[in-house]
């Protein structure tokens, strides 16, 4: 019955993620005042790409072929790590938070690849600066993960869940609120939000995330835009189950799972609200200054080990 | 336990936390109205914590100590620094010294070493770690901020983030020190910072600039 | 009630003096009020040297080592508000700039100088400390140049900063006595923790903690040398009769909160650990002042830089301890006020005739004015430490304590400094003094204020290093008792 749960959790995540992309930008939308799309509207992207035909241009190898299938699993494999309305998942228990930070960079290694094999110039671009952003990205991920891992002795993310699941909420960790200012930098970064990278541009020069796929379309397309939204989705609910999973059913009962599931929702609909805040409210950083950014998440993930020596919670 | 209870213990026993966030956010500050912003929030905080300590410790004094840092250090003051930003016509920049990566970097250890420090002196003063690291943390903080911004605002402003560590010092250590020479206390950081202000328009006015540290023309 | 009279004069004859606009009506209610002034710190003194130490309320305490440093203040006041009188002819233009607002100021530094040498409760002792920064930042900045701007900037931010260490420190010793047991409304009443102090332990860790931060904190309102930067900025560019007051008057009451300090920290930890930090930062400066003399170009900041010497000095001697270390350190408080007096008033006249205080442009000073040479040459004598002056007999208190300590390494870098500058004054003062004049002074004559009050400084100088009325070490031993 677990095993369901499980299924049930990487399937939401999985199927859900184009809706959390859909209200985002209807969230954005009303903050700017403007009609905006419907929130179903990615679906319809989706089924749309899916029709198309798939172009690839004449110099491709098989590197951008794949890149999309492999892009996708390893985003689908992440997602099967995150617990959602319960403390486990589908591969929660055989791999720790290092196996999932390495899954999200395979998939973003084989899309750089994809997106140089393409042959365009603003492909190489993209891809040029999604590697400087990604290696900066990665020492507050790990450090921010391993400071939460060090406090709850558990090395894989249902361990750490079922650890903050048992802390008094009003006992407000400084290593806790340290680590979710470092994570909460690094998504914006990893998941190519403002004020790192903006997804709605069509500016070419002002493009990381969306240079790299400007030579893809139909199918492929339709992959690397769903990895996208279920990377979001994934750490989305990653930050949720690691800094504030109070409400997860501890029992496999109907009612215990609906409860979950509705509080899942509350949370993750604060966090989208947040985020739709954050990107209207900002502008987005000049590529000089996006290492001074990530910078600081360095310093402050960086704090927040130094804090779990120090503060004996 | 009714529910002031509650708010303040929880109040007493994780202020310090956010005030390490004011510190970690002040260093990067961009803008001097940002910086402001972060003091205003932080001097809140303080008042929060001055107002639990009377209500735990049953000070009347308490309240009313509280009741003046909100008036001064996050009311009057943060708005006198905008009205001084409007009329200087300055630059809105921070000017600082050293990169936010640097900055935050700077600010972390400071906020390490606090805590060494406070770790060694901690035996013989019997309170919460935290609250005195944080106060410690503070100082350190508004003595970096003085010396690599470059703005004659942004000096002032480590002053008083510095004004803020010292306070909260004697705040956790001893309930306060008595209230006249607390009074006295704001009385002067007032002074001071009219003071200040007076000479950053003579400053503006004589040098054309804000930038302190092109103000080197006596040497030796 | 009579503790409260200069007090209140001061403070209103600020606002009093604010309200003529005539600057020569203004002047002379200066002097007046001065002269008030002046006698009501007087009568304190005799009130104290007959009857003992006096209190009023919680917070107002006069004793011998208060009316002693009164003696200072009223003393070198005068001489000031006199030499001012005259020397306010050629002020700038612009706002705060006008005699009456100059005499203001003065005031309210006198009140808020008078009120730290009468606090009987540390924390009143900072707030005025404090007050007495703020009531100069104006006055250091009063000519509105670039570089009083600049010096003014900079002294109410680095004294501010120090200041603010200061209440640190003070915080630590209300810490530690409150700790220990006292009652909290009497723990920073400074006669109540002399009282306390031999009987309750206090913890040694915070109170050694709380010198420390004491002695950084106001040993920056006195000019020790790490901390010293704001002080040649600020003597050099503020108007001379406010560097002679701020030299002679304002780090003599910085020395005297010291003082205070160290009194009850060697109550409660014994003098070793007080006294060791007074000897380093005192043979610091000495060093460092002493050196800097010698690549000096500007007239005023010369005699800044001797003050920081001199601070130098009455540290080693506080640091010292033993009953010649002390008399010297207070006698040279003193003396060394008077010497840097009649420095500045020259320095004044050497500004206001020539234009520039930079050496290099001046020379020839013995043929075209030769009473402001003699001052100088006064002055510079004395200042260096050779008798007949009373800075002679300080300082030879102080070296024979040395000697008397075994402390050859103090004694040792103390003579050595001592022949640095005078070599360094030496030979500033002979390209001054000596050659053919570059630039024609514009008036060589001096005004009768000037002229006036040089001449009493002089005698002063002088006569103390002949003999020390005896009435006035009486009154110097009444302030040693204090400390004992």
């Amino acid at each position: 019955m677990k095993i369901a749960i499980n299924v049930l959790q990487a399937l939401i995540l999985i199927l859900g993620a184009p809706l959390v992309r859909g209200i985002i930008g209807r969230l954005k939308a009303w903050i700017q005042r403007r009609q905006g799309a419907s929130i179903w509207r990615p679906y319809a992207d989706l089924a749309k790409l899916l029709r198309k035909e798939d172009l690839v241009p004449p110099s491709a190898s098989w590197v951008f072929r794949c890149a999309p299938i492999v892009l996708l699993g390893a985003t689908i494999a992440v997602a099967a790590f995150v617990p959602v309305v319960q403390p486990s998942a589908v591969l929660a228990s055989r791999g720790d938070f290092f196996l999932l930070v390495y899954l999200l960079a395979l998939g973003r290694f084989f899309l750089s690849l994809g997106a140089l094999d393409g042959g365009s110039a603003f492909g190489g671009m993209g891809a040029s600066r999604e590697a400087l952003v990604s290696t900066l990205a990665e020492a507050p991920f790990l450090l921010g993960l391993v400071a939460v891992a060090i406090l709850a002795a558990h090395a894989d993310i249902a361990g750490m869940v079922t650890w903050t699941l048992q802390q008094n909420f009003f006992n407000i960790s400084a290593v806790h609120i340290l680590a979710f200012t470092s994570l909460a930098m690094v998504v914006l970064a990893e998941t190519g939000r403002m004020p790192v990278d903006n997804p709605t541009t069509h500016l070419e020069l002002t493009m990381i995330h969306e240079g790299m796929v400007l030579e893809y379309s139909g199918p492929s397309l339709a992959l690397i835009e769903w990895a996208s939204a279920v990377k979001l989705h994934a750490m989305l609910a990653l930050l949720i189950g690691l800094f504030g999973p109070w409400g997860m059913a501890s029992s496999v009962s109907v009612g215990a799972i609906g409860l979950a599931l509705l509080l899942y929702c509350a949370k993750a609909a604060l966090l989208m609200v947040l985020l739709a805040v954050i990107e209207s409210g900002m502008a987005k950083l000049r590529m000089y200054l996006v290492p001074d950014f990530l910078g600081v998440a360095s310093a402050v993930s960086a704090l927040a080990v130094i804090f779990t020596m120090l503060v004996k919670r | 336990m009714g529910l002031v209870e509650i708010a303040t213990g929880k109040v007493l026993s994780s202020f310090s936390v956010f005030l390490f966030l004011t510190i970690l956010l002040l260093v990067v500050a961009r803008r001097i109205s940002t910086s402001v912003l972060l003091f205003s929030v932080q001097s809140a905080i303080i008042a929060a914590e001055v107002f639990a300590t009377g209500f735990r410790e049953r000070l009347a004094e308490a309240y009313v100590v509280g009741a003046l840092i909100l008036a001064i250090k996050v009311v009057a003051i943060p708005r006198a620094f905008f009205g001084l930003v409007d009329h200087l016509k300055t630059s809105r920049d921070v000017k600082a010294s050293t990169t936010p990566t640097q900055s935050v970097f700077i600010a972390a250890a400071m906020i390490y070493l606090s805590y060494a420090a406070v770790h060694s002196y901690g035996q013989s003063v019997h309170v919460p770690e935290d609250a005195l690291a944080a106060s410690v943390a503070l100082i350190l903080t508004g003595a970096f901020l003085m010396v690599s911004r470059n703005k004659a605002l942004m000096q002032m402003l480590g002053l008083l983030v510095l004004e803020n560590g010292i306070f909260l010092a004697a705040l956790t250590t001893t309930f306060g020190m008595p209230l006249v020479i607390e009074i006295g206390v704001f009385f002067d950081v007032l002074i001071g910072l009219l003071l200040m202000g007076i000479f950053a328009f003579r400053i503006r006015d004589t040098f054309d600039h804000l930038d302190v540290s092109k103000l080197r023309r006596l040497r030796g | 009630m009579i503790l409260l009279m200069p007090l209140l004069i001061a403070l209103l004859g600020a606002f009093v003096v604010l309200g003529f606009r005539n600057p020569r009506v203004a002047t002379r209610a200066a002097l007046l009020i001065g002269g008030l002034e002046i006698a009501s710190l007087v009568v304190i003194v005799w009130q104290v040297h007959e009857r003992g130490a006096l209190q009023v309320g919680r917070y107002l305490r006069v004793d011998g080592l208060s009316s002693f440093f009164l003696i200072n203040i009223a003393f070198i006041s005068g001489l000031v508000l006199v030499y001012a009188s005259g020397y306010l002819r050629h002020t700038g233009e612009g706002r705060f700039s006008s005699p009456r607002w100059f005499y203001a100021l003065v005031f309210l530094f006198l009140f808020t100088m008078i009120s730290v040498c009468l606090s009987a409760n540390l924390g009143l002792l900072w707030i005025m400390m404090e007050g007495t920064t703020l009531a100069s930042a104006l006055l250091v900045g009063f000519y509105n140049t670039e570089g009083a701007v600049e010096a003014g900037w900079k002294y109410l931010m680095v004294c501010t900063v120090g200041i603010a260490f200061a209440l640190f420190g003070t915080i630590v010793l209300y810490l530690a006595a409150v700790k220990a047991g006292m009652n909290p409304a009497a723990a920073l009443d400074w006669v109540s923790l002399m009282d306390a102090v031999p009987r309750i332990g206090l913890d040694p860790h915070l109170v050694k903690l709380a010198f420390l931060f004491v002695i950084v904190g106001y040993g920056t309102k006195i000019g020790f040398v790490p901390m010293h930067s704001w002080l040649p900025d600020a003597h050099a560019e503020a108007p001379t009769p406010i560097s002679a007051l701020l030299s002679a008057v304002l780090l003599n009451c910085a020395m005297y909160a010291v003082m205070r300090y160290d009194a009850i920290v060697s109550r409660a930890t014994g003098s070793g650990f007080p006294h060791t930090l007074l000897l380093i930062f005192g043979l610091l400066s000495m060093v460092v002042a002493g050196l800097l003399i010698l690549v000096q170009s500007n007239l005023k900041r010369l005699m800044a830089y001797s003050s920081v010497e001199h601070m130098g000095i009455i540290a080693i001697g506080l640091g010292l301890g033993g009953p010649l270390g002390l008399f010297g350190a207070l006698l040279h408080t003193f003396n060394h006020s008077v010497a840097k007096s009649l420095l500045f008033f020259s320095a004044g006249n050497v500004r206001h005739n020539f234009g520039t205080l930079r050496m290099d442009s001046i020379s020839g000073m013995t043929r075209t004015m030769p009473q402001t040479s003699a001052a100088l040459v006064v002055g510079s004598l004395a200042i260096v430490g050779l008798p007949p002056f009373s800075l002679f007999i300080s300082e030879f208190a102080i070296l024979s304590e040395a000697f008397a300590q075994a402390r050859f390494l103090v004694v040792g870098l103390f003579l050595v400094m001592l022949s640095v500058v005078f070599g360094g004054f030496a030979y500033h003062l002979l390209r001054l003094l000596c050659g053919d004049p570059q630039s024609a002074p514009a008036n060589g004559k001096l005004l009768s204020s000037e002229y006036s009050v040089m001449g009493i400084a002089g005698v002063c100088l002088l006569f103390f290093g002949a003999r020390i009325p005896h009435i006035f070490t009486i009154i110097l031993q009444e302030a040693m008792a204090v400390l004992r």
